[in-house]
């Protein structure tokens, strides 16, 4: 049972992964994005993370893509026509990223541990957190810097603050 | 239970698919949006690997790595609506402005 779940979600992740680099609408690859995180998300819960695979539900497909929509509908690229690459670039870079995802798998499958994990280990909310406040406080706080300061950039660039735009026009 | 090598083959093909639109996209929230698959193909391995050692640490790097996908997110997209402003696009050949 637990394999055809598998198996199932991880082709529907790769299939919509496949959909969001072949597609030329952008609004077509993020939607197929989420549905791609949301596949991996019950990977999340087939690896014993049930609090990471809420996360990944909520913040990615939830925040991070609604933002990437926002920002696709609100530059209207519709009159726009993606141009081809040049057959070179296309070249090498379906082969050489051919290559290189042929070699991960190769290696992986003959090197990577097989043996299956000695019992079972379910790493639920109350495990994380206790974890996230005692030995990583640190970096828990300087993430919400850095976060912080990713909004305070984001306004910046986006020419809000300094009133920009409203000196060129 | 699932063995762990199946999902690192998991993450390895949709890394290498991330790596691919990287490679042979124009279109700028394409691209971003292939760096985003690739992000998540890592925070698979480290889960992956978390339930194979009975860590914690691996939970809690991806816990970090979704905060600062999220702001990376926020900082490049409001790049291309800069981009966009001034160019009239987001195509990445045409941002070519430090190029020698």
């Amino acid at each position: 049972m637990h394999f055809a779940i598998f198996f199932f979600f991880a082709a529907v992740a790769v299939i919509f992964a496949l959909v969001v680099i072949l597609h030329r609408n952008p609004v077509v690859g993020a939607l197929s994005l989420v549905a791609s995180f949301f596949a991996l998300a019950v990977m999340y819960v087939l690896l014993e993370a049930p609090f990471l695979a809420a996360l990944q539900v909520i913040v990615y497909a939830g925040a991070i893509m609604v933002l990437f929509l926002f920002v696709i509908m609100l530059l209207n690229l519709k009159h726009q026509v993606e141009p081809a690459t040049r057959p070179i670039q296309q070249f090498l870079g379906y082969t050489g990223s051919a290559l290189f995802g042929i070699a991960l798998v190769y290696y992986l499958s003959k090197y990577a541990v097989t043996q299956l994990p000695s019992g079972p280990f379910v790493a639920d909310a109350r495990t994380v957190g206790i974890k996230l406040f005692e030995a990583y406080i640190f970096p828990f706080e300087m993430v919400s810097i850095l976060l912080l300061a990713a909004i305070v950039g984001a306004l910046l660039l986006s020419g809000r603050l300094s009133g920009r735009r409203e000196v060129a026009e | 239970m699932i063995p762990t090598h199946w999902f690192l083959i998991l993450s390895a093909i949709l890394f290498t698919i991330g790596v691919c639109g990287v490679l042979t996209r124009k279109n700028g929230i394409t691209i971003f949006m292939s760096i985003e698959l690739m992000v998540n193909a890592v925070n698979l391995t480290f889960l992956a690997y978390a339930r194979q050692f009975h860590q914690v640490h691996g939970l809690i790097f991806v816990f970090f790595v979704m905060a600062i996908a999220a702001a990376e997110a926020a900082v490049g997209l409001a790049i291309f609506i800069s981009l966009f402003h001034q160019r009239e696009t987001i195509d990445v050949d045409e941002a070519n402005l430090m190029r020698w």
